[in-house]
């Protein structure tokens, strides 16, 4: 006889019952046993094994009216994730049951990923789109092992993403050799260096708390990734009846702001200087931190060099000296580093010979002002937080929510001479910066026809066919020689999300087709810049995109290389003199060549190429734009040269 | 998983050779004549020293951990001047109005004077062999297959180097460029390679590319 485990003793609550010898006297509470048997006598602990045979047959159970799951849903969809990004696993089969059925498949809606590394990783692009994180579950042992990579990335970009880790917690009631070898005492333990915060609650109320907790963690500036156990058996046991389970409210952490007095300061020195220079890194988190930071350089008509780990500072504007970084930095006598992670590189110049040589870039005496809520908040054990960097002024805030009142702090300082004065360099660095975008224009030109095609032609041609459209490049530039930065018109903060973080390779192509998840909403035509050892990863998200008609224009650097690594086994040759001939083993990716066209095709996504010439370049891309605005991934596979 | 960035590393100064020269000393004598007469290097070896040009590349521009030898010049005396106008690496910029071409001319001539011509000057490369060396010693995986350069590695086509200041670059490199010594690439090699890219035209003008003018 089948019996429904609303009516039943809890399984898990059983079996601890039986460790405790009171197993009887709860399988005697329920009203069916009360009426079978008279009162237990329990004179010791029977065996395990002896208690769950004596279990009547009648009592077996086989469904399960409200499994916690479902209350877990309601948990989950008080956060209002969009998305679920996940690759199925049975530790969280339960909760992956209620989300489809009982939540409807909306808010979050699953998307099926292919590898669990691609599951965070559209997490991580997501976010920087969206200013929010997804939902993402994962096995909480082989799922987590695959995910680690790109929740370190996530981790170092200073992004959140929501991960929910099954695990079969309870060893009683796992089903067979799989379970165990797919739980964890402590699943969290491999990612916690890398991760803000987790937690492995062990009761309904406790995940609600934690899964809000979590949430408020993760998106607090520095925000980070979390990780939420839930226990196989708190998903599929019954909610227990009359519990007292409730959602807490989510009231939305405000980000730290720098100290009054210390912004004052920071005003003060902007100000006074005769060469401040403004320097960002992942500064602006959203539209109002763009907009922000183009008034405060305005106000200063001070340079901005731009790291570009977020969209900081539009590339056109005269006052981006991104392009002149060397002279400008020589020449400053007050650099502010807004949330920018290698404050050190930024002051200092490497010689990376034998034993790298580090001497400064600066002017003797020029002042340092950081601002970054990493001075809030840092793990030990891996070293992103990079060389510790002696500035004369250090703000522990978030920039872009200091922002406000360090404006409003320099326009109190600033005297009818100082804005004469910044009248003046403002028009000279508007010069340079024309110059700069000049120098830049004719390196450009430099191997202009070449084929293999110059990674400069590329950018152009792309730029040439999406500059008229509501676009959103969402991949690193820094392998191009970062030439859509030089070349393109970047304004809106959605134009760039900046690089992987912790310079995984395998990031690109996920987070891309995230941030593309994203921008669909907006209807903006999303671009990715696609390098091909980092597609070989995890090409399967080629196949989520067309599934889950994401429309994304991809179009492949394909060098035919791990190339940074070919340099650096050509470094090392040379550094050992013993024949620089074999660089290429290990790092080409050319016998046979892969036909990225012919991969994209199998997975459903339009695909053209490979093109080696570059004026068929921009036809191509034309027909792949006209796949992408009707709603379906495109991509065009383009032979280049290596940068 | 591997890790790998180091292009924050590989910057600005990889080939192109930072010449500190400041020019301080507006009362220099403006020569006329000839950039190799006795006169210009004397001129020029003043400015050198007024100027503290020997504070970074040494005072007989052998060159210190600052900045590169320029004795003898590695560019020839046009592109010289034109890289002083607008430097790309940390050296300041020497405008006009701080020194007149004739004056950098003259400390152009007392570089020149500092050392004798290399003999490797008179090595007679083979553009076809430079080709194929400029790909199997992988030349290419910094500077482009043709040479055309990217952030990591200047254009090196058509380069204003000549063959003497390309060998002694690349034998001591002095910014990321690693260090090709005579155990893995002969004079001869390089003067092959230097043919190589000798081959190359200039680039056309960013101006008359129309995708260039967006």
């Amino acid at each position: 006889m089948r019996k429904s485990r609303k009516d039943s003793v809890n399984r898990r609550d059983f079996l601890k019952a039986a460790a405790t010898g009171t197993a009887a006297a709860a399988i005697a509470a329920t009203p069916a046993a009360a009426a079978a048997a008279p009162p237990p006598r329990i004179t010791a602990p029977p065996p395990l094994l002896k208690l769950a045979d004596a279990a009547p047959a009648t009592a077996e159970v086989l469904t399960v009216d409200r499994p916690g799951s479902d209350f877990m849903v309601d948990v989950l969809k008080s956060l209002d994730f969009e998305y679920l990004c996940a690759n199925p696993g049975n530790s969280f089969r339960s909760l992956h049951e209620s989300l489809i059925n009982y939540g409807g498949n909306s808010r979050p809606e699953f998307i099926t990923c292919c590898h669990e590394e691609s599951s965070v990783a559209m997490g991580h692009g997501y976010a920087k789109i969206e200013g929010k994180p997804l939902l993402v579950c994962v096995h909480g042992t082989v799922g987590l092992q695959h995910a680690s990579m790109a929740i370190y990335d996530a981790f170092c970009d200073r992004v959140p993403v929501y991960i929910i880790l099954g695990n079969f917690s309870d060893a009683a009631v796992r089903f067979g050799p799989v379970d165990w070898t797919h739980a964890a005492q402590d699943p969290a333990a491999m990612i916690r260096d890398y991760t803000k915060w987790d937690d492995n609650p062990v009761s309904l109320q406790a995940f609600a708390e934690s899964a809000v907790r979590a949430y408020k963690i993760a998106t607090t500036p520095p925000m980070m990734p979390v990780a939420l156990v839930a226990g196989h058996e708190l998903q599929e046991d019954p909610v227990p009846d009359g519990a007292n389970v409730s959602v807490p409210k989510l009231t939305m952490t405000s980000p730290p702001v720098g100290d009054s007095g210390a912004v004052a300061e920071a005003a003060r020195l902007l100000v006074a200087a005769e060469n401040p220079v403004l320097v960002t890194d992942r500064v602006a988190r959203t539209p109002a931190g763009l907009a922000r930071m183009i008034e405060l350089a305005e106000l200063l008509q001070a340079p901005v060099i731009d790291r570009n780990g977020r969209m900081n500072f539009p590339t056109r504007h005269p006052l981006n000296h991104t392009e002149r970084a060397g002279a400008t930095i020589a020449g400053a006598d007050v650099i502010a580093g807004l949330e920018l992670t290698d404050f050190w590189s930024t002051v200092n110049s490497v010689r990376g010979q034998v034993n790298p040589t580090w001497r400064p870039s600066t002017k003797p005496g020029a002042k340092l002002i950081s601002v970054t809520a990493n001075d809030l908040f840092q793990k030990s054990n891996y070293q992103d937080f990079q060389r510790y960097t002696p500035v004369d002024l250090a703000i522990a805030a978030d920039g872009e929510a200091t922002l406000p009142s360090l404006i409003e702090a320099v326009r109190h300082q600033i005297t009818d001479d100082r804005k004469r004065a910044f009248a003046d360099r403002g028009a000279k660095h508007a010069a340079a910066h024309e110059q700069a975008m000049e120098a830049a224009r004719e390196a450009a030109a430099s191997g202009w026809d070449a084929s293999l095609i110059s990674t400069a032609r590329m950018s152009a041609e792309i730029w040439a066919q999406i500059k008229n459209e509501d676009w959103s490049l969402v991949s690193n530039c820094q392998f191009q020689s970062r030439w859509p930065l030089r070349l393109w018109d970047f304004n809106k903060h959605y134009h760039y999300i900046g690089a992987e973080g912790g310079y995984g390779v395998g990031y690109g192509a996920p987070a891309a087709v995230g941030a593309a998840l994203a921008n669909r909403k907006h209807g903006r035509l999303t671009v990715s810049i696609q390098n091909d050892g980092d597609l070989m990863f995890a090409p399967g998200v080629l196949w989520t995109a067309a599934h889950s008609r994401i429309p994304i224009l991809i179009v492949m650097h394909n060098n035919r290389a791990y190339h940074q690594e070919l340099m650096q086994i050509q470094i090392m040759a040379n550094q050992h003199q013993r024949g620089i001939t074999r660089a290429g083993i290990g790092n080409l990716l050319d016998d046979p060549a892969i036909d990225f066209a012919k991969l994209a095709q199998s997975m459903g996504v339009h695909g053209e190429g490979p093109i080696s010439d570059p004026k068929e370049l921009g036809p191509a891309i034309r027909r792949a734009i006209e796949v992408v605005k009707s709603g379906h991934p495109a991509l065009v596979d383009v032979l280049t040269q290596p940068r | 998983m591997r890790k790998a960035d180091f292009v924050r590393q590989l910057i600005l100064i990889a080939f192109a050779p930072a010449l500190i020269l400041t020019f301080a000393c507006p009362g220099a004598r403006a020569q006329t004549s000839s950039a190799q007469s006795a006169a210009s290097i004397d001129n020029g070896k003043k400015i050198f020293a007024r100027a503290g040009c020997y504070a970074c590349h040494g005072d007989q521009g052998q060159g210190t951990n600052l900045a590169p030898a320029i004795a003898p010049p590695p560019l020839e005396l046009s592109p010289t001047i034109a890289y002083m106008r607008q430097p790309t690496g940390k050296m300041p910029a020497v405008p006009v109005a701080t020194a007149s071409d004739q004056q950098l001319a003259d400390v152009y001539a007392f570089l020149k004077s500092l050392a004798p011509a290399s003999s490797v000057e008179s090595l007679k490369g083979n553009a076809d062999h430079g080709k194929k060396l400029f790909a199997s010693y992988g030349c290419y995986q910094c500077h482009g297959q043709q040479g055309a350069g990217a952030a990591i590695a200047p254009r090196i086509a058509a380069t204003a180097l000549s063959l003497g200041g390309v060998i002694r670059y690349v034998r001591a490199p002095t910014g990321q460029m690693p260090p090709y010594t005579s155990k893995v690439v002969s004079d001869q090699d390089l003067a092959d390679i230097y043919a190589f890219l000798k081959t190359f035209p200039p680039p056309a003008p960013a101006s008359s590319i129309p995708l260039l003018s967006q």
